[in-house]
């Protein structure tokens, strides 16, 4: 139940936020992983490649939809304040020192919903809709 | 460059490690990816070349009215995830070389072992983090300017070591901090105007090299420190102070003074970055001292752009200054004209100059990004400037306007 008021409320807040096409990213992660709550920082931490750990020492494998698609632009937009291009020029700067590599992209919300079920340490972000009881919605402070 | 990799070495190591791990669950990976920047320059100063670096002899001016040649590259990179703790990198840049040639030179090839998530080390030619934007100096995408801010960047040309490399890092609350040690050697070659106005090259050789840098990163915030220490020779120049000293004592203490031989090179840094999103700016901070001609120098820069959707406008002013003195009553004995006028030129030679520029940045795809650049530099005293190949009538002390366009890309 809690879960839900969150994805609520988070859809809410994303759609004042945002144009109605790109609201609906949420954050989620498989329902046995304990993870609930996030802050932005710790969120971006996590995306940004400068920590592999959740709070709680757990790994963390954070997956991206496809560069550019409404999704990710979304969800960068909305949750770290950063466009497509701050981000791959994030990467660049990583790659290139050979100090890590962006998220593993999945190719719809459809694909990221099933392997962020799957997987346990995983942490992804897909539309309102696609969220059944194999995830969770991780509300992010 | 004349640095030489164990490239046999690296790749046995890579195929050692890497066939027995063929079976496991986590396949071994390979993944190349490549960087590069097309860019020209066109400078107002047309008796002598601008140069985006001390290691390259030709740029925009004299030799080109337009020049490809200052800040073209392409880098190629190859990254082998070889079990989840062990991969290697070997780094290819191709630009312009000390000879004028543009040539592929390694740029880092080295094998990191990750003992925890947290502290990994290197062994190969590691990065050299110098500065707050030196492990991607060379990646034009990667940062908002055409080239980052010569005023700092330019102390220290050489990139990367030969040697070992510890990183660790460490999270305290929302604080994710990191503190890197790299220890080895580099050896630059780089072309000079010698006492008969001809070109020539000398080598520079850094051993004993020691950076420690810190990098503090909260949110939008980012916090940089280095302290470096080297060992530097340039025996090019031996003959020239050997001379000074067959003059006795006198001419003992100048070779001494400033001549560069094993002499101690430090170079201290502080950077820092506010970027929420929408803007950003960031500036950093070096001093350099070592007891040679070489000038002790003190270079900073503070920089801020607002990203307008794809459009990223942005303004720095930078400055660097001579610390030591920039000229010297030599020995001022029958027959040590012509050794005092090469001492002092060397030491004029030094840079001192400040800049405005101005540009824009054009995000128009997602793997590449269009700059435009306006520099306005004044050099200041008797300075040159970053300036090279100045011919006859050219006069020091001037200002000079540059003009850049550049396409970045990455892939």
């Amino acid at each position: 139940m809690p879960s839900r008021l969150t994805k609520i409320g988070c859809n809410l807040l994303l759609g004042l936020a945002s144009s109605l096409a790109l609201a609906d990213a949420v954050v989620v992660v498989s329902a046995q992983s304990p993870v609930s709550t996030l802050t932005r920082s710790e969120l971006t931490d996590i995306y940004l490649g400068r920590t592999n750990r959740f709070p709680g020492g757990q790994p963390a494998m954070p997956v991206d939809q496809r560069e550019n698609s409404p999704a990710y632009v979304a969800f960068y937009r909305n949750y770290l304040g950063q466009t497509p291009a701050q981000i791959k020029m994030h990467w660049s700067r990583l790659i290139f020192t050979g100090r890590g590599q962006p998220p593993r992209s999945l190719a719809d919300h459809q694909a990221m919903a099933d392997f962020v079920a799957e997987q346990a340490t995983a942490i992804g972000y897909v539309d309102g809709a696609y969220i059944d009881e194999r995830l969770r919605v991780v509300a992010i402070d | 460059m004349s640095r030489k990799l164990p490239l046999a070495l690296l790749t046995s190591l890579v195929l050692a490690y890497g066939l027995p791990l063929a079976a496991q669950a986590n396949p071994p990976s390979l993944s190349l990816n490549g960087f590069g920047t097309l860019g020209v320059v066109h400078s107002s100063e047309d008796q002598a070349d601008f140069v985006s670096s001390m290691l390259m002899p030709r740029g925009a001016g004299h030799t080109s009215d337009w020049s490809a040649e200052v800040d073209s590259r392409l880098g190629l990179q190859l990254t082998a995830n070889l079990t989840p703790r062990l991969s290697s990198v070997v780094q290819v840049v191709t630009e312009q070389q000390y000879d004028g040639q543009f040539r592929p030179a390694i740029e880092w090839a080295n094998i990191n072992y990750d003992v925890t998530p947290d502290l990994s080390l290197r062994v190969g030619r590691v990065i050299l983090p110098v500065f707050m934007n030196s492990e991607y100096r060379k990646v034009g995408y990667a940062t908002p300017w055409i080239r980052p801010p010569l005023e700092v960047y330019r102390t220290i040309p050489v990139s990367s070591a030969d040697g070992v490399d510890v990183s660790y890092r460490s999270h305290i609350a929302s604080v994710t901090n990191t503190l890197r040690a790299t220890y080895g050697q580099s050896d630059a070659t780089f072309p000079y105007i010698d006492a008969a106005m001809d070109r020539a090259t000398a080598e520079a050789r850094a051993r004993e090299g020691l950076t420690i840098s810190n990098t503090v990163e909260q949110g939008s915030i980012s916090l940089f420190a280095a302290y470096s220490h080297y060992r530097l020779s340039i025996e090019d120049f031996n003959p020239l102070f050997d001379a000074f000293r067959m003059f006795g004592p006198e001419g003992d203490a100048i070779a001494e003074r400033y001549n560069v031989d094993g002499k101690t090179f430090e170079a201290i840094s502080l950077g820092a970055r506010y970027d929420p999103g929408n803007w950003f700016v960031m500036g950093e901070w070096t001093q350099t001292s070592s007891r040679t001609f070489l000038a002790d120098n003190r270079g900073w820069y503070i920089s801020g752009g607002y990203r307008l959707g794809a459009f990223t406008p942005y303004l720095t002013y930078a400055s660097q200054r001579i610390l030591s003195k920039t000229s010297t009553p030599g020995l001022s004995q029958p027959g040590s004209e012509p050794l005092d006028a090469m001492l002092n030129s060397m030491l004029q030679g030094q840079p001192q100059q400040e800049s405005v520029s101005v540009g824009v940045r054009w995000d128009f795809s997602s793997n590449m990004a269009v700059k435009a650049q306006f520099d306005h530099m004044n050099h200041e005293g008797k300075s040159r400037g970053y300036l090279v190949n100045s011919q006859p009538g050219f006069e020091p002390g001037g200002s000079v306007n540059l003009f850049s366009l550049a396409l970045d890309f990455v892939f």
